[in-house]
């Protein structure tokens, strides 16, 4: 236990670095921003139809609040504030602190990247001992391809191809928004059922976008196991199949644990496609919408949040990783 | 066969007579037929190289067949695809293969800055810290984590609304320093593997020189995954550019294929009206080709330079 109690401390004490590299960096870019908010504001009301002076007053209203002072006080305010969780107040929402705007998006976002994680691992590690194991065939070969091809296919790219087939070619599932307005929200069958049938294509979409990684990396995995001694000693013992099957199985799947950080900061990095084609109110459209809004306090603070999100699913998978390997965890392995 | 003609051609230009064979070109020789005789075995592996120099010349010259603005045509806004014209027209009545075309100049560009940064930067600091060791190789590993660890694309979304992203050689600058952290982990674990062999062993003991093991021992037996990660990073930086330039963060000042994904999404509603279809899908499809093109590529190089993975 306790060489897993070191190595979270330490994880713990890089994560907090890299926030506050992160925090700081996003600062400082936020305060170069040439775009002026408070214009930007202004020209969206005059568009909207409202006379100049009302625009102004209103922007006024909505600005009250914005920090002043030097550019040190201004990022020693927000320190401050990041270290109670207040990550200012939404522009484009006036009024609405960006934490609540946020926490109301983050179950959008982790919901769906969970179970496209769970099932692109499940299926990809499954057809990748099988693209090992059948690797000189015709299907082993074609697993691969189809690894390599999906790996490298952009998530964006797959999401338009999916809405275009099964939205408009073959329409049987919605095209976007997270649920039908038509449903009270609440525990009842229509709303359940919507909301699982808004979210397939989008889980379908991360779990394709992370499947091509798991195959070609359970492949390899496998192949390298199966060309290791204890495997050729346990079949010359005339072990049962299944037995050194589930030898392959424990020792191919452990390097996996890696990557499944990896994979988790690519699908909530890819968020921001994903959420945008399917109009998806989780954090990438968040970020996506402060930025084209001017928001910066939400566009930070979404990007702090995927940033963080993704430095906290390293240090899991990492822990987990250490949990079940007893090598990493008898200190073996230092790192 | 002709694959195996060149290198003999260049040994008889050496003049090296049939009496002494001078085994650089016999290893050359072999070398092209690995090649010939990988390619021939899987013929899709040849199509993988077919494709990626019919990008490169539809990059260069291309854009060269269209006046510099394409013309509109208000009689044919947004029409299916036909003969006239093969991927149909946009909402301005413009050839969506045209587009396509004139488009791909920015994207392979700026894809090229950005796999040659990548891969300068990449191979430079990981040698370094492979080679060195100690406590430069610590610092520097620790940075690469953290810019592996940042999520990339968001980071991107928040350089927007600073940079501008005019012209593709900006945008190459940017993804290639965003984007080496990959490259260097991977050269530096080769490296390390690599140090402790054999004949970087040998090379030491006899006295030569640093520049001379990295130079003439390391870098040669890391060219080919040098060049893979190379490849890898196209698609990447593709993938980012158009995908930047797709979710409408960034101004529309140049023809691309981003811009025309974005255009087509959100305001031809491609995605829901099936007669705009092909305005969505040629841009896809070119990226789907190019990406197909270099896994295909890729696959093969592995083949050729890993005799391991060659099953006969």
């Amino acid at each position: 236990m306790t060489v897993i109690a070191r190595r979270l401390a330490g994880h713990l004490a890089r994560g907090l670095v890299m926030i506050l590299v992160v925090a700081t960096v996003s600062f400082f870019i936020v305060n170069n921003i040439p775009g002026d908010p408070m214009a930007a504001r202004y020209e969206k009301l005059i568009e909207g139809g409202m006379s100049p002076e009302a625009a102004a007053q209103a922007v006024k209203v909505l600005y009250g609040f914005q920090p002043t002072g030097t550019l040190w006080q201004q990022y020693t305010d927000y320190m401050a504030g990041l270290v109670h969780l207040d990550l200012g107040v939404s522009v484009s929402r006036p009024g609405t602190p960006v934490l609540d705007v946020l926490g109301e998006a983050a179950k959008w976002t982790v919901l769906p990247v969970l179970a496209g994680t769970l099932l692109s691992f499940l299926v990809g590690v499954m057809l990748g001992v099988f693209a090992a194991i059948k690797r000189k065939s015709k299907l082993g070969d074609a697993l691969a391809i189809s690894g390599s091809l999906l790996h490298g296919i952009p998530q964006y790219v797959l999401a338009m191809l999916l809405v275009v087939i099964f939205a408009t070619l073959i329409p049987i599932l919605p095209a976007e928004g997270p649920v039908d307005i038509l449903f009270e929200p609440g525990f009842n069958a229509g709303y359940i059922g919507s909301l699982a049938e808004h979210a397939v294509l989008p889980v379908v979409t991360y779990a394709l976008s992370a499947y091509g990684g798991w195959v070609l990396a359970m492949k390899s995995s496998v192949v390298t196991v199966l060309g290791d001694d204890f495997i050729l000693a346990a079949e010359l013992r005339g072990m049962k199949r299944s037995i050194v099957f589930r030898y392959i199985a424990r020792n191919a799947i452990l390097p996996l644990f890696t990557i499944l950080a990896l994979s988790l900061g690519l699908l909530l990095g890819g968020a921001v496609f994903i959420e945008k084609i399917f109009n998806y109110p989780g954090l990438g459209l968040m970020l996506i919408n402060g930025v084209n809004d001017r928001d910066y306090a939400l566009m930070s603070g979404a990007f702090l949040l995927i940033t963080t999100a993704v430095i906290v699913a390293n240090i899991v998978a990492d822990l987990f990783y250490t949990t079940i390997d007893p090598r990493v965890r008898s200190g073996e392995e230092a790192s | 066969m002709s694959a195996t003609l060149i290198p003999e051609a260049s040994s008889g230009g050496t003049g090296a007579g049939p009496g002494a064979p001078s085994t650089a070109s016999t290893m050359r020789r072999n070398f092209w037929r690995g090649v010939w005789r990988v390619m021939r075995r899987k013929p899709s592996r040849l199509a993988g190289a077919v494709i990626l120099v019919g990008f490169a010349f539809m990059a260069i010259f291309g854009p060269m067949f269209y006046p510099d603005q394409l013309p509109d045509n208000a009689n044919a806004i947004t029409q299916p695809p036909s003969w006239e014209h093969w991927f149909g027209t946009d909402p301005q009545g413009r050839d969506v293969l045209a587009l396509v075309i004139t488009g791909s100049r920015y994207v392979l560009l700026s894809a090229a800055v950005t796999a040659l940064i990548t891969v300068v930067f990449g191979t430079g600091l990981g040698l370094f810290s492979g080679f060195k060791r100690g406590r430069w190789d610590t610092v520097l590993m620790r940075v690469t984590d953290m810019k592996l660890t940042i999520p990339g694309l968001p980071l991107l979304l928040v350089l927007a609304t600073v940079w501008k992203f005019g012209n593709p050689l900006q945008m190459g600058l940017v993804l290639g320093l965003l984007g080496w952290g990959g490259v260097a982990r991977a050269v530096r674990a080769q490296t390390l593997s690599l140090r402790e062999r054999g004949f970087i062993e040998a090379a030491r003991g006899l006295g030569l020189s640093t520049r001379h093991i990295i130079g003439k021992e390391l870098l040669p037996s890391m060219a080919p995954y040098i060049a893979m990660n190379m490849l890898i990073a196209v698609t990447g930086a593709v993938y980012a550019q158009v995908g930047l330039f797709f979710l409408g963060v960034l101004p529309y000042e140049s023809n691309n294929w981003g811009v025309m994904l974005n255009l087509a999404v959100f305001q031809a509603g491609a995605m829901i009206t099936p007669y705009a279809l092909g305005y969505l899908l040629a841009p896809l499809l070119a990226i789907l080709l190019l990406t197909l093109g270099i896994v295909l590529v890729v696959d093969a190089m592995d083949e050729i330079f890993n005799p391991r993975l060659r099953e006969e």
